[in-house]
């Protein structure tokens, strides 16, 4: 109980909502057997002692929380502009913390190495100063212009362009990103990354788009980000330690990392510690 | 802690500018050989998000981790950071360097120097690798020897067995065989390899 700490009042993914089937499914939250399935049209959770669990069902996936939540998940205000497509992608499997998972998605300095020619390549790896901050009102973690050059920025660009981005850490297992959307100069994409904590070094991640795309056919868009996290996937299960280490001596950051530091104090702050390392083993 | 030369590869297996992974006693190791031959065994470590440094990629002298392209030179230090091109790493970016040298077709590895330089076998060449889940004793045991160091008769010919204990219950097995052998007699000596594993895995579940 203790060992989930801070992070067992949050609310987390457990699945999408539109595969959710009246047998439900058997999966783990933060090590804890639970059953995610359908009664009456409704989703509903319960935990291994068969009680019910708080449930949310937004942004196309269940969420639930094996403790006390303070405060509503959080929202997605761009989400609700008319003319996006949502898209859920899907599962993606990783032997890996949950809290490396959304470490990685907001680091975009791994671009030329692990998404070649795709999201990054080189020579252009530079990474220029962009402003961090933790917003006390919110309570999350932002980083903004943030820029970069992609040869191929998404499913919809044609040729390299300097992608804006913007990230933010919403939920200590969750992150929100902002990018430059070629077909509609003006607006931002919205990529999120929802991660299911199973273990502390197993997790379910839950990608999900907010895209202003006509064009693509929508299983192309989820190839396209599936791929992308298959490329994550390879760095992730071979990072160690495997836990994500809070104790500063443990790994060497730079000025690129600003994000990466921010949600790490950011985690430790809290107390959300399920999947990190605090003291060098 | 192992204070003597430890066999982690094969000098073939490692062909240049490559990288791979192996282990000395509790420390993983990337083994890497640069473009002009030079081979190296260092931490399995980037550093900086704690990658994998087997994974990464060798140009020219360099050994680059395949997370955020950071490159590490002579001695393991840090000598390029892609995010910020202009900057000198700061010395304290250096990867914890192991010995490693290479002796009849063999690369020997050490955390120190060792006063003696590894065995030498005349007459032998390197032949291949394989990993065996037993323990260093039972493997030994079934060559019909013990120790480390084995001269053993498999597959029609007389061998050289370097056994180098590995974690999880496993051990690596790299045989030396007479120079000169045929194709046809290194495919027997091969099959033999394979069944002698076999036996041995075994004689472990059994």
């Amino acid at each position: 109980m203790s060992e989930t700490g801070a992070m067992r009042d949050h609310w987390y993914p457990v699945g999408m909502t539109k595969q959710l089937t009246e047998a439900g499914r058997d999966t783990l939250l933060m090590g804890e057997p639970i059953r995610v399935f359908r009664d009456g049209g409704q989703p509903q959770v319960s935990d291994g002692a068969g009680r019910a669990l708080p449930v949310i069902d937004r942004f196309g996936h269940v969420w639930t929380s094996l403790g006390t939540p303070a405060k509503d998940l959080f929202t997605i205000p761009e989400a609700d502009q008319p003319g996006r497509r949502l898209v859920d992608v899907g599962v993606c499997r990783v032997r890996c913390s949950p809290l490396r998972a959304v470490e990685n998605f907001l680091d975009i300095a791994h671009f030329p190495f692990v998404h070649t020619d795709i999201l990054g390549s080189e020579p252009h790896t530079e990474v220029e100063r962009y402003e961090v901050e933790i917003r006390d009102d919110v309570d999350e973690v932002w980083a903004t212009k943030v820029k970069f050059f992609q040869p191929q920025a998404a499913k919809s660009a044609e040729g390299g362009i300097t992608t804006d981005y913007m990230y933010r850490v919403c939920a200590p297992t969750c992150s929100v990103l902002y990018k430059t959307c070629p077909p509609k100069p003006g607006e931002w994409d919205v990529i999120a990354l929802f991660v299911q904590p199973l273990t502390e070094t197993l997790c379910d991640v839950w990608p999900w788009m907010a895209l202003y795309d006509d064009d693509a056919e929508m299983t192309d868009l989820i190839h396209f980000q599936q791929m992308i996290f298959v490329q994550d996937r390879s760095v992730l299960e071979n990072q160690l330690p495997a836990l994500l280490p809070l104790d500063p001596g443990m790994e060497i950051p730079t000025r690129a990392d600003m994000t990466s530091i921010a949600y790490r104090r950011w985690l430790k702050r809290h107390g959300f510690t399920y999947g990190a390392q605090l003291v060098a083993a | 802690m192992p204070t003597d030369w430890t066999p982690a590869a094969l000098s073939d297996d490692i062909p240049a500018a490559s990288a791979a992974p192996g282990q000395l006693g509790p420390h993983d190791l990337a083994i890497w050989r640069s473009a002009s031959g030079r081979i190296a065994a260092w931490a399995d470590r980037c550093p900086h998000r704690g990658m994998r440094l087997s994974h990464g990629y060798v140009r020219g002298e360099r050994l680059s981790c395949i997370y955020h392209g950071w490159g590490y030179g002579e001695g393991g230090q840090c000598v390029r950071i892609p995010a910020h091109p202009e900057l000198t790493p700061p010395e304290a970016i250096k990867v914890p360097v192991f010995r490693a040298v290479e002796a009849s077709g063999v690369i020997w590895v050490a955390v120190e120097a060792p006063e003696a330089p590894p065995p030498e076998f005349p007459g032998f060449e390197a032949f291949r690798s394989l990993q065996v889940k037993a323990a260093p004793e039972a493997l030994a045991g079934a060559l019909g020897g013990s120790g480390l160091v084995v001269e053993a008769a498999l597959g029609g010919a007389t061998v050289v067995a370097l056994i180098q204990p590995l974690r999880d219950g496993a051990v690596g097995l790299h045989l030396l065989a007479p120079e000169a052998l045929g194709a046809a007699e290194l495919d027997a000596l091969s099959v033999a390899a394979e069944a002698l594993r076999r036996r041995v895995e075994e004689g472990v579940t059994a």
